[in-house]
């Protein structure tokens, strides 16, 4: 038996296996503290968003989630819910937020609103389930702090492989045949 | 697509107008994010002590009366705008009464012979102990 | 692969901050507070297991309770039994009969006269009678009618610790008004023992805190012990000094055990002299450098300099070889030996503004 793959399919797959392959990249370098990591899985996401559209972005968010904790052994395990719920909420901003004027609204918002989203969803998640303690409050500011920090760069590097059109674009049409 | 592999180093001349106007949204907002969860002038918790278990760790930031039982009899603790104080005890002196409002971290009222302790927890004591 | 640098140094500077605040959370400092010997015992250990500080700490507050029920100085209600202090009282009043009593009671009667004796008799722990008198031997205090001839009869009775004789672990009194109450020296003395057993048992660091008085065994992890000392009218410290290993703190004030009456505060400070408790100070601390007996003299000295007025206090602190010391006298105004003051960390807000605090050198 063969499922028939479209080329959005296609499309899809590799790109959710870039952003996979950052995740990997990313999990090896030790946090101190969980939660507190440069996201760089997201440019995938905010840059298919920008490039093609949100259903594509939301299938590589979320395929990304998916596989990641597969392959690092913690699907369904309390990572998974923080990957997971931090992924939804941000892919929830960042749906809503992909209308603001594109005159005034870059790449660099949507990614800063997006991280924001980010660790909200994964707060919510720590504070109702895993540490149910108000002490949590205390670690509100510092994520807040990288959701900011991160949240801009990976916004700036998102921007400028969007908006250097030049070498990119050739080698997507001559990959995908068409956008 | 691997070519974001070799992406160079990001620069600014992407951002609009509205990116600024994000930032600076963020920025305050973290900013009062540390400011009210990172207060180091005022307590946050009273934490209540009867004889030698920890009872409980109240918030500050609540209006409240809290009923204890201690070792001879009922106590009243009001917690109010982040200070706290026994407001009743069945103790005879009410020298834990008199004490008055705790405001500060590491401020505490004990009322011996009920033995039931209030202390002021912050995020960093004065000091360990108190001489008395 | 420019971009991964940035990341690298944001991910550096974060780990920082985020590692010196779980420091703050997994110190190994165990802490436990209860109520022992009439009051609130308060033990820090620091850089124990916790099961094995647990253990340590139970152990100190099961001797302090020993203690208590040793050396109680009235009997009480609950139990049928007096306290080995109490027989000993019961015999000193029915006679000179010796009795016999235990090495350890022999030898804290023994200190405590030496320490009597050097204090001309301030610190004077045979007048428990008049201690009675004034209702401070209950566990609650109320206003007593004041009864002054019982009073003047009660001094001239004259009990001295010097009327004790102590000999082959007997005592006996030749004076029958001589009635024990070791409430200024047995928390000193818990003191000692209990720094005592935890030096033996290898504990390198710990804080123990018996009613207020407290003595220091090596450092808080990284930094000394730091020690607030109470504010005599308000719920507040209104200084704090680091306490380094080996030395005790101790404060006597008018404001944990006293009553009013007619506007009047009668705190349990008994000048053995007049018979009346002290009005004219509030508050007197003194801090024990290392050595032997620490603790004793961290509960026993601030007796006498509370007890002498306010130009003889230094005298009387140089008498009892006290180099730190401060008084605070009824009107709040504070005085502090010079060697005290360079310890202090003013906490106050008041005495910060005023600096109303005068400084004395010791004769």
């Amino acid at each position: 038996m063969q499922i028939q793959t479209t080329i959005d399919d296609h499309r899809i797959a590799k790109l959710a296996a870039f952003a996979i392959a950052l995740h990997m990249v990313e999990a090896v370098i030790p946090s101190p503290l969980p939660g507190v990591k440069p996201g760089i899985a997201n440019i995938v996401t905010l840059y298919v968003l920008l490039k093609y559209d949100f259903a594509t972005a939301a299938w590589v968010s979320i395929l990304r989630v998916f596989a990641s904790s597969l392959l690092l052994g913690q699907f369904m395990s309390p990572t998974f819910a923080l990957s997971l719920s931090g992924a939804l909420l941000s892919l929830g901003t960042l749906w809503a937020a992909q209308h603001l004027p594109k005159r005034y609204f870059s790449a660099i918002t949507l990614s800063i609103l997006a991280a924001f989203a980010h660790i909200a969803g994964q707060l919510i998640v720590v504070r109702l389930w895993l540490i149910p303690h108000a002490s949590v409050s205390y670690l509100i500011p510092i994520f807040a702090t990288a959701a900011l920090f991160f949240g801009l760069i990976n916004g700036l590097i998102t921007a400028k492989l969007l908006y250097n059109k030049t070498q990119l674009l050739e080698s997507d049409k001559t990959e995908h045949g068409s956008t | 697509m691997l070519s974001l592999l070799r992406s160079p180093k990001p620069t600014f001349k992407h951002m609009l107008i509205g990116d600024w106007l994000t930032i600076i949204f963020s920025v305050m907002l973290t900013a009062y994010l540390f400011q009210t969860l990172w207060s180091h002038e005022h307590a946050s918790k009273v934490q209540i002590r009867i004889g030698d278990k920890v009872y409980a760790a109240y918030d500050l930031n609540q209006q409240r009366d809290i009923k204890v039982h201690g070792a001879i009899g009922d106590a009243v603790i009001h917690i109010s705008q982040g200070k706290v104080r026994f407001s009743k005890s069945p103790c005879h002196n009410q020298y834990c009464v008199h004490q008055g409002w705790l405001t500060r971290s590491g401020q505490a009222a004990i009322c011996l012979p009920n033995q039931i302790s209030l202390e002021l927890i912050g995020e960093q004591k004065p000091y360990d102990s108190l001489n008395y | 692969m420019r971009k991964w640098p940035i990341s690298l140094i944001a991910i550096a500077i974060f780990a920082m901050a985020i590692a010196g605040i779980s420091a703050l959370k997994q110190e190994p400092l165990y802490h436990t507070q209860s109520y022992v010997f009439g009051t609130l015992v308060d033990i820090s250990i620091y850089g124990e297991p916790e099961e094995r500080a647990k253990q340590l700490a139970n152990q100190v507050l099961q001797d302090f309770q020993n203690l208590h029920n040793q050396l109680h100085a009235w009997k009480p209600a609950s139990s049928n039994q007096p306290s080995e202090l109490g027989t000993l009282n019961t015999a000193f009043a029915n006679g000179n009969k010796p009795i016999n009593i235990s090495p350890q009671l022999a030898t804290m009667l023994i200190d405590a006269t030496d320490l009597s004796v050097k204090s001309q008799g301030l610190f004077n722990p045979a007048i428990g009678h008049l201690v009675s008198s004034w209702g401070f031997q209950r566990d609650e205090f109320t206003a007593v009618n004041i009864d002054d001839t019982k009073i003047q009869a009660l001094v001239k009775a004259n009990p001295r610790m010097t009327d004790i004789v102590v000999k082959d672990n007997t005592a006996y009194s030749t004076n029958p008004n001589v009635k024990l109450d070791l409430g200024g020296y047995a928390k000193g003395y818990a003191l000692d023992k209990a720094a005592e057993y935890l030096r033996n048992q290898q504990v390198k660091n710990a804080l123990v805190n018996i009613g207020g008085n407290i003595i220091a065994l090596g450092q808080h992890g990284n930094q000394p012990w730091r020690v607030g000392i109470q504010h005599p009218r308000k719920p507040a410290a209104i200084a704090a000094l680091d306490l380094a290993d080996g030395w005790a703190v101790g404060t006597s004030g008018d404001y944990q055990r006293y009553f009013t009456l007619n506007g009047k505060r009668y705190c349990h400070i008994i000048d053995p002299n007049s018979g009346y408790p002290v009005q004219h100070t509030q508050s007197v601390t003194v801090l024990i450098p290392p050595q032997k007996n620490a603790g004793v003299l961290s509960d026993v000295a601030s007796k006498p300099i509370f007890i002498t007025v306010a130009e003889d206090k230094a005298r009387t602190a140089a008498m009892l070889g006290i180099q730190y010391f401060m008084v605070i006298d009824q009107k709040s105004n504070i005085v502090v030996s010079n060697a005290l003051a360079h310890k202090l960390e003013w906490l106050d807000p008041e005495v910060k503004k005023n600096s109303h605090v005068k400084l004395v050198t010791l004769p």
